[in-house]
Order: C-alpha cells, then sequence, then structure tokens
C-alpha cells in the first residue's frame, strides 16, 4: 500500500514537472538549441582542421564524432512549438518545421544514422572511408537546413 | 517604355576585351568524350536546374520552378526526348544556344538559362557535354511555359536586353595570369556560373559588373546569397585557401555550419564532384577577386 502510494505521489510529480518543462521560455530554448547546434559544428570544425591536414590529432576524430551522434539525438525535442522565427526573435528555425514534423524529424533522424556511422568509420580508424561517412553527415545537415532554416540577414 | 530605355542604352554598349567573336562553327575534328562530357555536366550544374525534384520529375525533365521579380520561370526538358526535350536537336543548335543564348527556332532565351556564363565555354566542352546530356535517358514530359509579368512575357525584348548586357564569346585565357588561376576564372565565370546567384542584378536583370560575386540580397526563391569576394568582414576574406576547397567539397562552413539554401544542391551535385585541381582553382580565382564591400 505504502508503495502504491509512493508510486501515485512519483506519478503526479512527473505529471506536475513534465508541464514545467514544455513552458520552457522560448528565448531560453532557443538558446539553448543554439548551443547544442554550436556543439555539433565546433565538432565539425575540429574534424575539418584534421581531414584538412592542419592539425596531427587523427585519433581525436572518433570522439568528435561521438559528440556530434551524441548531440543529434537532442534535436527532435529541443524545438518545441513557439520558437519559430514568425513567433520568437533571434533563431532561424523556419515555422515550416512544424507544418511537416513528420519530414522534420526523419532529417534529425537521418544525422542521427549518418553520424553512428561516422562513429563505426571513426573507430575503426580506416581513413579512406571516413571522408565519404563525413559527406553522409554533410548531406545530412544541409538536408535539414535547406528547408527548415532561414539565411542569415 | 521599357523598349526605348533599353534601345537607348544600345550606344554605350561596350564589349568585354576577354571575348572571341564567334559564330559558332561546329569543327567536329574530335569525336566527342561522354568521360569528360559527364564531368562538365556536373562542372555546369545542369541537373539541379532541369530536374523538378521537388515534385519528383524525371532527371533532365525541367519543371522546376523558379520564383523571381519577373514572374515564374519554369526549367524546360532537356532530355534526348524526340519531342519534349532536345532529342531533335543538332550538335549547332545546342552550341547556339549555349553560345548565344537563341533557340533552334530562333527565338531568344530569358537570361534565366545562364548562357551569359556559358557563352564562354569552350567549344570542346560544349561538344562533350552535348554528346554527355544526349546519352542520358529521354522523358516525354512537356515543358511548362513560363508565367511572366508584363512587359517581360515578351520574348523579343531580349534582344535589346542582349545588346545591352550580353558578351558573347568563348573565354580567352588572360597571358598574364598562370594556368590554375584560368582554369579557376573559366569554371567559376563560365562552367559553374557561379555570378548567376551570388552577383546582384540591376532592375532589368542583369549582374552588376561593379559587384561581381559581392553577394544578392534577392537570389533564388527571393532568398539571400552571400559575398564571396575576399573582402575580410562582408565577403570570405577571413577564410583559407582550404577553407574554400573544404566548403566546395563537403559543404562545412569554417565555422563548422553547413550551407544553407541552394547552396546545398550546388555541393551536392556539382562542387563535391570536381577534381581537387578544380576546386583549388576556384579557390585561387575568388581570392585573386577585388573585394566587394
Amino acid at each position: 500500500m505504502k508503495r502504491l502510494s509512493t508510486a501515485i505521489c512519483l506519478g503526479a510529480l512527473i505529471a506536475a514537472t513534465a508541464p514545467a518543462l514544455a513552458a520552457d521560455e522560448p528565448a531560453n530554448v532557443i538558446k539553448y538549441r543554439q548551443n547544442v547546434m554550436k556543439a555539433i559544428g565546433g565538432n565539425i570544425g575540429a574534424i575539418a582542421a584534421v581531414v584538412k591536414g592542419e592539425v596531427s590529432f587523427t585519433d581525436d576524430v572518433a570522439a568528435h564524432a561521438r559528440g556530434i551522434h551524441e548531440m543529434s539525438k537532442l534535436i527532435t525535442h529541443v524545438f518545441p512549438k513557439g520558437t519559430d522565427n514568425a513567433m520568437a526573435a533571434d533563431t532561424r528555425a523556419l515555422p515550416a518545421i512544424w507544418e511537416d514534423m513528420g519530414k522534420f524529424e526523419a532529417a534529425a533522424k537521418a544525422l542521427e544514422a549518418a553520424s553512428a556511422n561516422m562513429v563505426t568509420v571513426a573507430e575503426a580508424g580506416d581513413p579512406s572511408a571516413f571522408g565519404a561517412a563525413l559527406g553522409e553527415v554533410g548531406k545530412a545537415c544541409g538536408g535539414c537546413h535547406k528547408p527548415f532554416r532561414a539565411e542569415k540577414n | 517604355m521599357l523598349l526605348s530605355i533599353v534601345l537607348a542604352g544600345v550606344a554605350a554598349l561596350n564589349g568585354n576585351g576577354l571575348r572571341a567573336q564567334t559564330g559558332t562553327p561546329a569543327a567536329a575534328s574530335v569525336e566527342p568524350s561522354l568521360e569528360r562530357g559527364a564531368y562538365i555536366f556536373r562542372a555546369a550544374g545542369c541537373l539541379a536546374c532541369h530536374t523538378d525534384a521537388k515534385n519528383k520529375g524525371a532527371p533532365l525533365a525541367g519543371g522546376r520552378a523558379f520564383e523571381t521579380p519577373y514572374g515564374t520561370f519554369y526549367s524546360p526538358n532537356i532530355t534526348p526526348d524526340k519531342d519534349q526535350g532536345i532529342g531533335a536537336w543538332s550538335e549547332d543548335d545546342f552550341l547556339r544556344a549555349l553560345r548565344e543564348g537563341i533557340a533552334p527556332d530562333g527565338s531568344h532565351y530569358y537570361p534565366a538559362f545562364p548562357y551569359t556564363s556559358y557563352t564562354g565555354m569552350s567549344e570542346r566542352d560544349m561538344r562533350d557535354l552535348k554528346a554527355y546530356i544526349f546519352s542520358r535517358a529521354p522523358a516525354a514530359t512537356p515543358s511548362r511555359p513560363h508565367e511572366l509579368k508584363f512587359p517581360f512575357k515578351y520574348r523579343i525584348l531580349m534582344w535589346p536586353w542582349k545588346l545591352l548586357f550580353f558578351d558573347e564569346g568563348r573565354r580567352v585565357e588572360d597571358p598574364s595570369k598562370d594556368s590554375r588561376w584560368n582554369r579557376g576564372a573559366y569554371l567559376t565565370e563560365h562552367l559553374g556560373h557561379c555570378g548567376e546567384c551570388h552577383t546582384p542584378r540591376n532592375f532589368l536583370g542583369a549582374v552588376k559588373r561593379d559587384r561581381v560575386l559581392g553577394g544578392n540580397p534577392s537570389g533564388p526563391d527571393g532568398r539571400k546569397v552571400p559575398n564571396i569576394t575576399p573582402h575580410p568582414e562582408s565577403g570570405i576574406g577571413g577564410w583559407s585557401q582550404s577553407d574554400v576547397t573544404f566548403f566546395l567539397e563537403s559543404g562545412f562552413l569554417p565555422d563548422g555550419d553547413f550551407a544553407g539554401g541552394a547552396m546545398t544542391d550546388v555541393i551536392e551535385e556539382s562542387t563535391s564532384h570536381l577534381s581537387d585541381e578544380d576546386r583549388q582553382a576556384i579557390a585561387i580565382y575568388l581570392f585573386s577577386l577585388p573585394p566587394v564591400e
């Protein structure tokens, strides 16, 4: 009995917390999501420096690939309603995201898959396959940015 | 009114000294190469514009819409279908379209078709390109007519427009520059037709020659296209040469961000397929341009 009531209390607590999460300030969500994207961009920039031969940290590439893969899993839930560029400031997220959520989620999943493959290739240490894996990640980035992100002003 | 403005300007016509005059002779001395043609096809970016990918159109069967201030252009079918495509064209027809912007029936193309850039192509490249396009699968999709506003729907206006703004002729190499620079200029200005999007246009739709590759506030579908001259703030002056080549190959910008807008198509269909040497040549040429603020 005691255990059941604890479970009910816990359930109520979660139920009370969940809407609070969804009600985060749009401006704060936008900043958060931009940090997620910058984390991806930072890891890409680091990989690019290795690929271009500017630095010799070849062994670090797998870690950067894992970083991108971890961040890619966060993408779908950092786009709550009300955080597009028509309703909020300082974002380039187009309303098209919420008009076709299925397509948006598929585009995010494509990055998850492409980055998972890049992790595998990087861990296997095959430099000849890495370029193609990075290219697929690039395609996944473009596949989402092209339909769903506005140009810089 | 428009016509008179255009005609008045003809007196001010100014040719470009770097062009060879042509009457488009087809000197068929060498058999066309499909392999070279395939590469030129990539470098010239034919596929992305001549395919209505959004509506799952057949490759090169046209129908892709281009919203512009002059109305909506639809790319035509350029598959080798004899009725709906260009399958009935002779080699001379093909060369004239690219070099002179004139259709086999004698009518003038709108510069939405970048013959204004392709005019500088070598004859060999044009012939190889034609051979490659004619080796692709035909599609019987009818070409959709453009939907243009007054007065642009009158194709005859393209004649005075060309007198004003079109320098016809194959590009001649600049002997004061090395071969890589010349190759870069050829790829950037002609095959790659970069200026068609990256150079702003005047109210008559002609590119502004004092702002070559200096960014376009109103590019394809009204979207902003960046400045790719080596200006330190507004252009790519802060990039390294390898930043440019890596971008053209992968689509990744120096800050790890990814290309936006129509450039994703250009990367995917065109520049990622070029040789490293050609991407380097483009970078060399871009960094040699006068910086546009």
